[in-house]
């Protein structure tokens, strides 16, 4: 049996400035004036009073709004260029939400299996993930519709459960068992702790109440895929922002722009997304000219085209186009109301 | 008011005399409203009136084909009009549902005056010049000013301007023009460079989404000219330096369009105060042209008038 350590919540600090050591810690911080995962300064630990979870995903750590792709010089033999320094310092994240980390391990399907995309594959393989059990999930959270508990993760290398004043410390993979090997300072878990921890585990998991019926979801988005009245009613309101898709953990659409000013210049890839009506427009057209081409498309890539390629729907529910979203539009409420009966 | 819009668009509709309602129904989420953009008369029960009216709907207007009904609240009625000014819809096509507004609850606020998360509360409620919030079975009282969006507190216009059918009494707003202008003010109190370093830091964070240029009325441009690649003029890429740029062309874009309704700043998932720049265009305006957008159909749009006197006053 795998022992199972603690750690008082007053000592986080000390145990993060220990990490910090051999890693970049990244914790949830507002200090940018948004939540999001930031470099940790080496002391706060307030973020264990407010966090439920960040507006800006994880995978922004690893897959950034905009990054460098490669820098370039001109002269009279051509183009010389340069690739990004790759950072030396490894990423570990404190505080993942179970949602959070399956949304990378869907988006290492893209990154990973579908082509390798170096950038992403640079920061995520040689990252720790420190899974943190949500004791307070959002009204919008379904994530337990979608085979995640809000407590419970296999996606992360170590998980941490709240037990009180305590949190249980528990080693998912071999790289968090190593972890913990060199960490001092942990307590061993006792019987009792395990037991609080498994109902703490219960506890979180009822708490999310919004719920959506995946079974046959695939099939119902063909039946329904072609009911131009149906989706024309449902995007009416949607106003094409950036959103639902830039804020969503598992999208992962990019544009690449160069910008050359005199004789040198940089290539950038940043966030795109299929709700733009100039999506795709650089390499061709966008064939989805109407909004709820548009709407359909990110449902259906969700739900259907995904779970088609890769046998996983990319969706875990973790309410984020729903609580950001400019005009409350709903994805569950959408999925519920498909008109079709399979 | 609720039942008699619900009756008035239901007859609306059943008459013939619109295509489209454009109201707000309940929202998903708690004290959430959300668009409803309908052709049927059986959606009118739907509709709600309520402190949660967040959307300004004009931004809809131009989406559907037909005559449309909408529902409009002061800032709204005006953006309609000044939609109307540039010509993007007609004013025979459109039947305003004027709804007198006493404000709209920032909910942000609210979350921030009791320290909890918007689906923690059990109910917020207006009474009179109070906003009651109820939370863990206790009820607390705020003066509304403490509870509405920053732009309700600077309103001129509660009541719509332009309507065909008012819904009620026209209201007065619980003005409080010092907390309205506060983030204003403590920009101005800063040095250049101060304020440069503050803009700069507020726009490292901006993810260019679009949301506030999207959720706009007086942004209507059929290609904004952040998408335009000849010439381009900035990167589709959120660096600090394209993201300002970006905000203060569409700041220039909408002056004199711009009613204060405040959805650019509200929807903005990275919080940048937007307002503190949109407000202070739409004083400008004021100030130099004496003019307040969206008050007059008649008048031509402040863009594309010009006075001999103007050039008096701006070009010494
Ligand atoms: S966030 Fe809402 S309004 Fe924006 S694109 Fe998504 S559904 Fe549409
Ligand atoms: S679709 Fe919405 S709920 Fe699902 S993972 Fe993306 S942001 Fe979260
Ligand atoms: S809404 Fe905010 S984040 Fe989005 S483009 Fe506008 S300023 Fe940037
Ligand atoms: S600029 Fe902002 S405040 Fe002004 S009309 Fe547009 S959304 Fe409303």
């Amino acid at each position: 049996m795998s022992s199972k350590k603690k750690i008082n919540k007053k000592d986080i600090g000390k145990l993060l400035s220990r990490w910090s050591q051999q890693f970049t810690v990244l914790a949830p911080s507002m200090e940018s004036g948004v939540a999001t995962m930031a470099e940790w300064d080496g002391k706060d630990t307030s973020f264990l009073d407010w966090y439920r979870n960040t507006v800006i995903p994880p995978k922004a750590n690893f897959f950034p709004p905009m990054e460098e792709m490669f820098s370039f010089q001109k002269d009279r033999e051509g183009y010389h260029i340069e690739l990004p320094l790759v950072n030396e310092h490894k990423q570990l994240i404190f505080g993942i939400r179970p949602c959070d980390a399956k949304a990378l391990a869907i988006l290492d399907m893209t990154f990973e299996e579908a082509y390798e995309d170096p950038y992403y594959l640079a920061k995520r393989n040689s990252a720790v993930l420190v899974g943190l059990g949500c004791t307070n999930p959002y009204d919008s959270c379904f994530c337990t519709s979608l085979g995640i508990s809000p407590a419970e993760s296999t996606d992360v290398d170590l998980m941490l459960t709240d037990i009180g004043d305590q949190f249980l410390i528990e080693e998912v993979t071999d790289k968090g068992k190593e972890l913990i090997a060199k960490t001092s300072g942990l307590k061993e878990a006792t019987e009792t702790d395990e037991a609080r921890a498994k109902e703490a585990k219960e506890t979180s998991h009822n708490k999310v109440t919004r719920k959506i019926n995946t079974e046959g979801i695939e099939d119902k988005l063909l039946a329904c895929f072609d009911d131009e009245d149906y989706w024309e009613k449902i995007a009416a309101k949607c106003i094409s922002c950036g959103i639902c898709t830039f804020l969503c953990p598992t999208c992962y659409c990019f544009d690449i722009n160069d910008e050359l000013v005199k004789q040198q210049g940089a290539r950038f890839r940043s966030w795109d997304s299929c709700a733009f009506p100039l999506y795709t427009k650089m390499p061709m057209e966008n064939p989805r000219l109407e909004k709820w081409r548009r709407v359909r498309q990110r449902v259906c890539h969700k739900f259907e085209f995904y779970p088609m390629t890769f046998n996983v729907i990319a969706c875990t529910g973790c309410g984020r186009c729903i609580r950001l979203c400019p005009v409350n539009w709903d994805i569950t409420r959408v999925l519920e109301s498909l008109p079709v009966k399979v | 008011m609720e039942q008699r819009l619900r009756n008035e668009a239901k007859a609306l509709l059943e008459q013939g005399k619109v295509d489209w309602i454009i109201g707000f129904e309940s929202g998903s989420l708690k004290f959430a409203t959300t668009p409803l953009i309908t052709k049927d008369k059986n959606d009118a029960d739907r509709l709600v009136i309520n402190p949660f009216m967040v959307n300004n709907l004009a931004n809809f207007l131009t989406e559907v084909k037909g005559r449309v009904g909408i529902v409009a609240k002061g800032c709204d009625s005006r953006s309609i009009v000044s939609l109307m000014q540039d010509n993007k819809v007609a004013r025979e096509d459109v039947v305003i549902l004027g709804v007198p507004c006493r404000g709209i609850i920032d909910l942000s606020k609210v979350e921030r005056l009791v320290g909890k998360e918007r689906d923690e509360l059990d109910d917020i409620t207006r009474e009179g010049d109070k906003v009651a919030i109820k939370v863990d079975g206790e009820k607390k009282e705020f003066l509304a000013t403490e509870a509405l969006f920053d732009n309700c507190l600077a309103c001129e216009f509660p009541t719509p301007q332009e309507y065909d059918i008012l819904l009620g009494e026209p209201s007065t707003s619980v003005v409080n023009k010092p907390a309205a202008q506060e983030k204003i003010e403590k920009l101005k109190e800063m040095t250049p460079e101060q304020r440069w370093e503050f803009w700069k830091n507020e726009f490292s964070r901006c993810i260019r989404c679009y949301a506030c240029r999207n959720v706009c009325p007086a942004c209507f441009c059929q290609r904004c000219f952040v998408e335009e690649t000849e010439p381009q003029w900035v990167l589709p890429v959120p660096r600090w330096q394209d993201n300002l740029i970006f905000q203060i062309v569409r700041n220039i874009h909408v002056a004199g369009r711009c009613t204060d309704c405040g959805e650019c700043e509200r929807v903005c998932p990275v919080n940048i105060p937007l307002r503190s720049l949109t407000k202070e265009m739409y004083d400008l305006v004021d100030e130099l042209f004496h003019y307040k957008a969206g008050m007059d159909k008649e008048a031509a749009p402040l863009l594309i008038a010009y006075e001999y006197a103007e050039a008096e006053d701006l070009f010494r």
